[in-house]
């Protein structure tokens, strides 16, 4: 089919109508949470990190049986990569959920009692690390990052900035 | 235990800001290199020591920590080359009750070698070390063997918050338990050391080689963690006028290395779990540990041998447990 001048004109002045009619209604719209509905959702999830972070530095007495909790080996969440999740993991010979390798490490360096997956404490959990890993990249592999993602911003008991001193050199 | 570590008690207790502070106002050190007298080198002969390092024992019998320190010491006295001493990095104990202190002089006590040993954090705040000193004697000291001065300090004291706060010893114990805890603040040596330390080298001769031990690094590896002696830089100050330095630390239970001027830091692995590396870019990325296998229930932890040459210089080896390191960590380096 080929277009004359006048054609293509007729189509283009319906769409330029539509877009203008999408702009002044993106322009009216409601955002899809108010102010207020986003401020109580995040109080919510801040509340859901800071009960994770209470487990992570063991409140939770059954999630050990020789008093190691999550943050003897990771402190702010290091080495945890959440985001990497699911992945493969060679203790499990498949791939697994991040909620899965939560729970292995409770029964296995800590030797306690797995968590309900779906329970709200485990949740907790999750909500704390993915909450300090925001915006990390995603990598995979034995060798992936072993470091820790965000300062914490704000969380009970953290500091809000990093001491800043870094290197003498 | 959470809260002690709410932001209302750290307001409170204040402490944190004020050391943060205290060692960003510093003032910068220079090393003053024109001092070594390389024309009379001092006369070293050759010998080795071991370092084990954070075996953070628990309370319970047969706990895997214990395992683990077990094999540290069948790996240090299975060394070819016996070393004259061990040197042990502090947090033997992880609540610094008087049993797991027992616990850990009773593991150490089958080295082969004698053990020399400086106080970690956890070791320390249950009864301001009394326990400790009891079982592995004083808390800074120096030595001389074999033409080289060697140097323990306690890093791990921070001033008094805990009488004002009202706190019981369990409660200032359960302060330092986090590596981020923000309650205790910055810590390092005091005053008391570097006067002594001013002392104890004044009369040494430039070239005497120098091993200082610190249960935390003598520059500012990540305060966040308390990876620092807060005092560190007047420390190295005080050190350099010699022409080399040897510096090891645990509490990051790692391998790191750092090198400011005269000084050579490194960083020594735990037997009881491998921290984590910060989030900063390392000076000497090479140096890094691999990430460790959770699976591996020894992997990332170890102990290291160190031979000290006529030169005066040390080879360094890391002994880990598992295939957790880079070969040249291995197979050693000079410092």
């Amino acid at each position: 089919m080929k277009f004359t001048n006048r054609s293509l004109r007729v189509v283009a002045v319906p769409l330029t109508a539509v877009a203008a009619l999408l702009v002044a209604a993106s322009a009216v719209a409601r955002k899809p949470f108010t102010a207020e509905e986003q401020k109580a959702m995040d109080e919510k999830l801040t509340a859901a990190a800071k009960r994770g972070y209470d487990m992570w530095y063991g409140a939770r007495a059954d999630m050990a049986n020789n008093g190691l909790a999550c943050a003897n080996c990771h402190p702010d969440a290091a080495a945890t990569n959440p985001q990497t999740f699911p992945k493969f993991m060679p203790q499990f010979d498949r791939v697994v959920a991040y909620r899965e390798m939560v729970n292995w490490c409770i029964e296995n360096p800590q030797g306690g009692k797995a968590l309900d997956a779906n329970s709200a404490d485990m949740i907790a959990l999750e909500a704390y690390s993915f909450y300090l890993h925001k915006g990390i990249p995603i990598e995979t592999g034995l060798q992936t990052r072993q470091t820790a993602g965000n300062t914490p911003k704000s969380a009970r008991g953290l500091n809000v900035k990093g001491t800043g001193i870094g290197f003498d050199k | 235990m959470a809260e002690l570590h709410d932001a209302d008690r750290r307001d409170f207790l204040g402490l944190a800001g004020k050391a943060g502070l205290t060692t960003m106002f510093a003032q910068a050190v220079g090393v003053n290199l024109g001092l070594v007298d390389v024309a009379h080198a001092a006369k070293v002969t050759p010998f080795r020591f071991a370092i084990i390092a954070d075996p953070h024992l628990y309370s319970p019998k047969d706990h895997v920590f214990d395992k683990h320190l077990e094999d540290a010491v069948a790996k240090v006295n299975g060394l070819a080359n016996a070393p004259d001493f061990v040197f042990v990095m502090g947090d033997v104990s992880h609540h610094g009750e008087l049993d797991q202190l027992e616990k850990g002089k009773r593991i150490l006590g089958k080295l082969k070698a004698p053990i020399r040993s400086i106080p970690g954090e956890h070791d320390w705040y249950l009864d301001m070390g009394e326990g400790w000193k009891k079982n592995f004697g004083d808390e800074f000291w120096s030595f001389d063997h074999k033409g080289v001065h060697f140097i323990g300090l306690n890093s791990i004291l921070v001033p008094d918050f805990w009488t004002k706060a009202g706190l019981t010893p369990q409660q200032r114990r359960d302060c330092f338990m986090p590596l981020n805890s923000p309650v205790p603040g910055l810590w390092g040596t005091d005053a008391r050391q570097r006067e002594w330390l001013k002392k104890d080298v004044a009369k040494l001769p430039t070239n005497t080689p120098i091993v200082i031990f610190t249960h935390s690094p003598l520059w500012d590896y990540y305060p966040r963690w308390n990876f620092q002696v807060s005092d560190s830089k007047e420390i190295r100050q005080i050190l350099s006028k010699f022409s080399n330095v040897m510096a090891f630390h645990g509490h990051v239970h790692h391998t790191v290395y750092n090198k400011i001027g005269n000084l050579t830091s490194l960083g020594t692995m735990s037997t009881s779990w491998p921290w984590p590396y910060p989030p900063i870019k390392l000076p000497h990325p090479e140096y890094q540990q691999f990430r460790a296998d959770p699976s591996v229930t020894t992997d990332g932890m170890g102990a290291a041998s160190i031979g000290i040459g006529a030169d005066g210089r040390g080879m360094v080896q890391y002994l880990p447990f598992e295939d957790s390191l880079p070969q040249r960590l291995t197979d050693g380096f000079k410092i």
